[in-house]
């Protein structure tokens, strides 16, 4: 067995273009596939040097196969390859336009607790928390979508072989997306743990 | 090389299997012909060591020196298991902390040690039925034991003289199993409830057309859930009966303890049959405590403890995305699946039958025979990729753990971080491991703690990639590389519940003193016992009335094939020394009839001399 000359990415070791829409059977095909021959299984009585390189062959598929699976995974992974994110950056800022009814549910969050802990009546904070979950849970749910459409987007410039100053702009766009997304399900998180649904 | 088997290393029995040349998975049977070595050690005043069936005996008259249910301790520290080793009579030495060390009489010895004497007994009776060496092994461990008690494991095998190949998950092997007896498609729950864990893990059977591939989507569990837990709620329900009526504490008793506690689990073994069982039990004041239990009272005590492994199941379910209906198969693993109201439940939950058709004791052991000979010849037709049960993650500020491997990547997985300084010519970046779903590092499992050498510089500048590579055997491995010059780190980790290579370098000289003989001089001694049987049948047979039949040439032929092998019993060749006992048996042939024929017993026929 050869050990891996470059580091290729997720998408090339699945021979796929970068493309945001995925075929999960072939995926799951193509996984099962490079998994008959890159498993330690394979390796037992193999070389050290084989057995390492299986070692690093397989766990390169497993992490690769992990990651495209998921669909936000993916975009991640997506920007980081393209230079769009650093490595672990996971931006946390409100976004602007959503700074206002954060800072309120922020504020009935600390109301909640120490209501809580002062044993207080709850009702009318919970129905305040549960209209605010229910509002940042359909601004998720639009921002899912936006993200898809962003994606769309992208398939379809990689197809068109776009410029670059075009692709970058559909990056930047999908990792503001992306942040937005993440800071939003943060928060319908924190609301539904405090209201005990997790 | 020698040959591989596939062991369980049960807290209860363990098994040793081998596979056959037509693929078939076959357990061995030791000295007393039963396949189950009772996984107990016992460590006599005179350094006599018994493993299994005899040490098991011991228990009731030795309890001191006899140790059971060590895979409970497996990779523990000490602060882990303080609840339970109220109820265990086993003496841990005081000063342990992270690696638990048992009082055997006035040795001391770790977990692992412990293990390996069992292993070795088990190595013992593989190399007894195949005449041969035994070197490799694959040895199963239950799906949800973490990084810790896996090392353990395979340290315990090391010690034991053996190369472990791979530790494959309990319920992983078992569905290996059932797929030769069976072939079955699509989505499978093992449901494993042994004497000290429980496992559920879901698969997904897929044919391909380079063969068939068995794919843990999900796996979750309770490394401290199993009949065991049944055995000790059993004993502390009689203990408080017996303290009631009759004012005697028998928990101040071991030797009582152990005794009520194997007559509990004979009542709890004839309850899975009868709808009632009575204890009858002896106490110190001559009085006899007499207690009926109905299967249906038997089943409200035990009931807490079987609901425990509903919420894994839900878990392992929600982690695969599936719902309970979706699943084809159920297979049943491990001896405490044999209480109907395990069975019941599991029926119940996933609306059909559960498979038991291969003995729930024997199925695991099967299973890590078939991937033993997987491994030993390359993957041809089946595949198995199993899953990490926890996720890994990394301490960050305040307490907090990132998750950089999720719990049921397949493995083996990997993820690398890449680390800098915050302040200028810092020299060192500390780095904690943890294994668990909680969010705070206090709550989940630490597995190592190690420092990142850094050249001086100004901060922020260096760049460190650290690549955390969990294994086939859902063990950690760490690399650190420096992205500047490219050069490769080394890192000691130092785990935080384990033994160091030293130690289990010493650990394996000193079990040496322990095991009994190398394989070539045990069996030397094996042939030499078996020589001398044969020499005194063919003696006495030779003075046997009817001897004066056989004709001087057979009797020369005879005198001569003595005098071979009481030459070779002089030597240390164990195989001339079978070989002449073969060609005496043979010379015997004739006399041996001779003889049978004036023996009483017509039922001896066809046997040879020395069996006479």
């Amino acid at each position: 067995m050869q050990a891996s000359t470059q580091r290729s990415d997720y998408f090339a070791l699945f021979g796929m273009p970068r493309k945001l829409w995925i075929e999960m059977s072939a995926l799951e095909q193509k996984f099962l596939q490079l998994s008959w021959k890159l498993h330690p299984d394979n390796f037992v009585n193999a070389s050290e040097e084989e057995r390492e390189a299986s070692l690093k062959r397989s766990s390169e598929l497993n992490d690769a196969y992990r990651t495209l699976r998921d669909p936000v995974g993916r975009v991640e992974y997506l920007l980081a390859i393209e230079g769009e994110r650093q490595e672990g950056e996971k931006k946390q800022q409100a976004p602007p336009e959503l700074l206002e009814e954060a800072f309120e549910l922020n504020e009935s969050l600390d109301e909640w607790r120490e209501a809580r802990a002062a044993g207080e009546e709850l009702g009318a904070l919970k129905v305040r928390l549960a209209a605010a979950e229910k509002n940042f849970g359909e601004k998720l749910s639009e921002v899912d979508q936006q993200l898809q459409r962003i994606a769309r987007e992208w398939d379809a410039a990689v197809d068109a072989n776009a410029d670059a100053a075009a692709c970058k702009a559909l990056l930047t766009r999908m990792n503001e997306c992306l942040n937005r997304r993440s800071y939003i399900r943060n928060l319908v998180a924190g609301v539904a743990k405090e209201l005990g649904e997790i | 090389m020698g040959r591989i088997v596939g062991i369980d290393l049960g807290t209860t029995n363990s098994l040793v299997a081998y596979t056959e040349a037509d693929g078939t998975p076959k357990c061995i049977p030791g000295p007393s012909g039963s396949t189950l070595c009772p996984s107990v050690v016992s460590l006599d005043a005179d350094g006599s060591l018994a493993v299994g069936e005899p040490a098991r005996r011991r228990l009731l008259t030795q309890p001191e020196r006899t140790i059971y249910s060590v895979k409970r301790l497996m990779g523990r520290g000490t602060a882990d298991v303080k609840d339970e080793l109220k109820l265990f009579p086993f003496r841990i030495d005081p000063d342990s902390k992270n690696v638990i060390r048992v009082k055997l009489g006035d040795k001391i010895f770790t977990p692992p040690e412990i293990s390996a004497f069992i292993l070795r007994e088990l190595k013992n009776w593989a190399e007894a039925s195949f005449g041969e060496p035994v070197d490799r092994a694959v040895i199963t461990v239950p799906a949800y034991f973490n990084d810790a008690q896996r090392q353990a494991t395979k340290d315990a095998g090391r010690i034991a003289g053996l190369e472990v190949l791979r530790l494959v998950n309990e319920p992983t092997a078992a569905a290996l199993a059932y797929g030769l007896h069976e072939k079955q498609r699509g989505h499978v729950a093992v449901y494993d409830l042994g004497g000290g864990t429980f496992d559920i893990s879901i698969l997904k059977l897929i044919s391909t057309s380079d063969g068939d591939i068995y794919q843990v989507l999900s796996t979750n569990g309770d490394t401290h859930l199993g009949g065991d837990d049944i055995d000790n709620l059993l004993q502390a329900f009689v203990h408080e009966k017996i303290l009631q009526q009759h004012k005697l504490d028998l928990s101040r008793n071991p030797e009582l303890t152990q005794e009520l506690r194997k007559a509990l689990i004979d009542i709890k073994h004839k309850l899975s049959a009868a709808e009632n069982a009575t204890l009858r039990f002896p106490l110190p004041n001559g009085a006899v405590f007499a207690h009926e239990f109905t299967r249906e009272s038997f089943e409200a005590l035990i009931l807490p403890i079987i609901n425990r492994t509903m919420a894994p199941v839900k878990q392992a379910l929600s982690d695969a995305h599936l719902k309970p209906s979706d699943i084809e198969e159920v297979v049943l693993v491990g001896g405490t699946t044999r209480t109907p109201l395990v069975r019941r439940m599991v029926r119940e939950w996933f609306g059909r039958e559960p498979h038991v058709e291969l003995n729930p004791d024997e199925v695991v052991a099967l299973g890590a025979a078939v991937q033993a000979n997987i491994l030993d010849h390359g993957v041809k037709d089946m595949l198995l990729l199993d899953v990490t049960p926890l996720s890994l993650g990394i301490e960050t500020y305040g307490g907090a753990v990132a998750k950089i491997i999720p719990r049921n990547s397949t493995i083996p997985a990997s993820a690398q971080e890449l680390y800098t300084t915050g302040v200028d010519n810092q020299t060192g970046i500390d780095i904690h491991v943890l294994q668990g779903e909680r969010e705070l590092a206090k709550d989940c499992r630490s597995l190592a703690r190690f420092t990142l050498r850094v050249p001086p510089a100004p901060a922020g500048l260096p760049r460190i990639e650290v690549k955390f590579l969990i294994d086939a055997n859902g063990i950690l491995q760490v690399a650190a590389k420096d992205m500047r010059t490219n050069e490769q780190h080394s890192i000691e980790v130092q785990p935080s519940y384990g033994i160091n290579d030293s130690e289990i370098e010493r650990m394996l000289e000193e079990s040496i003193e322990y095991a009994e003989q190398d394989f070539a001089e045990r069996q030397v001694i094996e042939a030499r016992t078996e020589s001398e049987a044969i020499l005194s049948a063919t003696h006495k047979a030779l003075a046997n009335a009817q001897a004066s039949d056989l004709p001087a040439v057979e009797r020369a032929g005879i005198e001569s094939a003595v005098a071979a092998l009481q030459e070779s019993v002089a030597g240390t060749d164990y195989k001339v020394i079978r070989q002449r006992i073969d060609e005496l048996n043979h010379a015997t042939e004739h006399l041996a009839e001779l003889v049978m024929n004036s023996a009483i017993s017509s039922a001896l026929e066809g046997r040879k001399v020395a069996e006479v």
